[in-house]
């Protein structure tokens, strides 16, 4: 192909400029590395800028003092997203900048947890002192809270929405979510039956039960819109892909040959074979090839004929009914019916046709010409060949053969009983057909 | 063909439904005088419109057609049903496919078009076939006449013991069928099997009713499975 044969795929997915051309913003990652905990400290000492060990430092101090560096450190925990490999640094801030508006919301739960814990802290300052029995629920809650949403990043939840996701790592999250909401929801009912009995404990629960269910409510149509609008994207992406897939396989196939034949207008044969050829590999793209296995009888007619119509860039319109496997009886019978179409091809004259019937009793193969025809008793030389080759083949592989004259053209009929070829394709005993087949090679020569 | 195939040599007007442009120009290249385009129409409600109006003896009629209810071509065969030539003729739908995808070229005969071509037909070919729809008979392409031999279970030997019966071909039926599919020529079908055109005419308009009324159930399921090659 030269330069001028190169055309540029028209439907290709557009390189994302706009997304890459936005100024990309750092975010903060739990490096996989260096990491003692849950890598929090690095992470954050990485994205301020600071040494670690004062990082952690600081976290320790505040944890000592009232432990609002421990409900810090979780909260961060849950809500940083584990960073990659450090050579894919890169890769992960391509990947958070992609990130849809979701964002937002975390941000606002970052700031509303915060706000709670502030004020919580602020509580305690002023007199108000809370004991283990209170801070141990809150420390559940918390951590419940963590379990449940830690994993839930926008990674996570792309492959949740991704069916054919190896079910293992799908069960071991949702096992995580599960655990994580019985542990929030039992803290919230132990702290609020703080010093009430076993009866406050289940009027709580229940009330407990109801708030979330009342929640649950309020949020559906909005985690219900979300679902939607993110399976709707996903679907975008996949008909996207298809897109590019089909603009590949027009570029690769039918526009080269669209180029070729225009260099080679000045040949009309060499046109209509280009044409007819790509028809044939369009069809079976489309139509994902034609009916049957590779070692059915119909598809290697099929074969044979395509194969002649590229030799000699004459078409050839084929007519089949019915199928069967391919064996001896079979393969004589494409071998005969190449040969009466070479015959047809060269000698006679367009439209040929070939019609081939398997039916119950016989397999017959037509081939028609439209030639002038030919006078049995003037015979070229040639197709003295031509005639071995068809009719003495036939018959001694228990067929027949049969060269007729019509008023326009000639045409050679060629048939095999069933019991000579093999039952049909759709029988799904295949012990029975090796059998026959056998048997049929016992029973024939084989052909040289 | 030699002689002329219609008794009266008349005009026949014809309408193109077809959303390519230049297979409509290519169309019209080929035709002899003795048809007259009236009118052309690239989507399906274009062509009901068109149709209503010019009245034509023949609609050539592309298989697949953007608009009305998504069904292509069937969908202008049942949006034109009762209009009729002034000489008060149905009007009459020859299909013109590139697709052979058989589900597709079923459809559009059972709504009702009296034949089916490949595009890759030549003029005269096509002359001929027209001039047969407007008659009244049936066309089928060799690949429409395998279609019909499998569908109906007749390459297998099925065969119909009382020619009324919707879900098989009668012997003769199958004869002709299989002479068309083998690539000859109505004329030629005749000779063969010693008869008149004229009864060839009747066997295949009898195989064309019963493919657009039989419910033989492998019909649709052999028309999903498969194309014509």
């Amino acid at each position: 192909m030269g330069k001028d044969g190169l055309v540029p795929t028209p439907y290709a997915l557009p390189e994302p400029t706009a997304l890459g051309a936005r100024r990309p913003v750092r975010r903060m990652v739990r490096p996989v590395q260096g990491r003692r905990l849950g890598g929090v400290c690095a992470g954050l000492a990485e994205h301020l800028n600071l040494n670690v060990r004062h990082v952690r430092l600081a976290f320790i101090v505040a944890s000592l003092g009232g432990g609002a560096g421990i409900v810090a450190y979780l909260f961060l925990w849950a809500l940083t997203p584990q960073g990659l490999e450090v050579t894919q640094v890169a890769d992960a801030d391509a990947m958070a900048v992609s990130r849809p508006a979701h964002e937002s919301v975390r941000n606002l739960l970052v700031g509303l947890g915060l706000l709670v814990v502030g004020g919580v802290l602020w509580a305690q300052q002023h007199g108000l002192n809370l004991h283990l029995g209170v801070s141990f629920p809150v420390l559940a809650v918390a951590s419940g809270a963590v379990l449940a949403w830690s994993k839930l990043d926008d990674n996570e939840r792309e492959r949740w929405l991704v069916r054919d996701i190896g079910s293992g790592g799908r069960r071991v999250a949702l096992i995580r979510l599960v655990i994580g909401i019985t542990l929030a929801s039992g803290g919230v009912v132990v702290l609020a039956t703080q010093g009430l009995g076993l009866a406050g404990l289940w009027s709580v629960g229940i009330a407990a039960v109801a708030v979330l269910a009342g929640a649950a409510l309020i949020a559906a149509p909005w985690g219900v819109r979300l679902w939607g609008e993110l399976r709707a994207e996903q679907a975008q992406r996949i008909r996207e892909t298809e897109r590019a897939d089909i603009a590949a396989h027009l570029h690769d196939s039918v526009l080269q040959t669209l180029a070729l034949i225009q260099r080679k207008s000045g040949d009309p044969a060499e046109v209509v074979r280009l044409a007819r050829s790509q028809e044939r590999e369009l069809r079976g793209w489309l139509y994902a090839g034609p009916v049957g296995s590779q070692a059915s009888l119909a598809s290697a007619v099929t074969e044979v004929v395509h194969e002649v119509e590229d030799l000699h860039g004459v078409p050839i319109e084929l007519v089949v009914t019915g199928d069967r496997a391919l064996d001896i009886g079979g393969s004589v019978l494409v071998r005969a019916l190449r040969e009466a179409l070479l015959n047809a091809v060269r000698h006679g004259a367009p439209p040929v046709s070939v019609y081939v019937e398997m039916g119950s009793e016989l397999v017959e193969a037509f081939v028609r010409d439209h030639g002038p025809g030919f006078d049995l008793a003037d015979v070229p030389q040639d197709r003295l060949g031509v005639r071995e080759s068809i009719l003495g083949r036939m018959s001694r592989h228990g067929g027949s053969a049969r060269v007729r004259r019509l008023e326009h053209g000639t045409e050679i009929s060629i048939s095999v009983p069933v019991s000579a070829v093999s039952p049909p394709v759709a029988q799904p005993d295949w012990g029975i057909q090796a059998e026959v087949a056998g048997q049929t090679g016992t029973t024939s020569q084989p052909d040289s | 063909m030699n002689e002329p195939l219609s008794p009266d040599d008349t005009v026949i007007r014809l309408v193109l439904v077809d959303d390519h442009r230049m297979f409509r120009s290519g169309v019209k290249a080929e035709l002899d005088e003795s048809m007259v385009i009236v009118g052309e129409a690239a989507d399906v409600d274009e062509a009901i419109v068109v149709v209503a109006q010019t009245r034509p003896d023949v609609v050539l009629l592309d298989v697949h057609l953007p608009g009305g209810n998504g069904n292509g071509g069937s969908d202008v065969i049942t949006g034109s049903n009762g209009v009729t030539t002034e000489s008060g003729e149905p009007v009459r739908f020859l299909a013109l496919s590139v697709s052979d995808a058989a589900e597709d070229v079923i459809a559009v005969i059972r709504a009702g078009a009296r034949g089916y071509v490949t595009k890759t037909i030549d003029g005269r070919d096509l002359t001929d076939a027209i001039r047969r729809v407007a008659g009244g008979d049936a066309v089928f392409s060799p690949r429409l006449a395998g279609f019909v031999l499998d569908a109906f279970g007749a390459a297998a030997g099925e065969v119909a013991v009382i020619d009324e019966e919707l879900d098989r071909l009668s012997a003769r039926e199958r004869e002709v069928m299989r002479l068309i599919a083998r690539g000859y020529q109505y004329k030629e079908v005749a000779k063969e099997l010693f008869i008149s055109i004229k009864t060839v005419e009747t066997h295949v308009s009898s195989v064309l009713r019963k493919l657009q009324l039989s419910s033989r159930h492998e019909l649709t399921a052999w028309a999903v499975g498969r194309h014509l090659l």
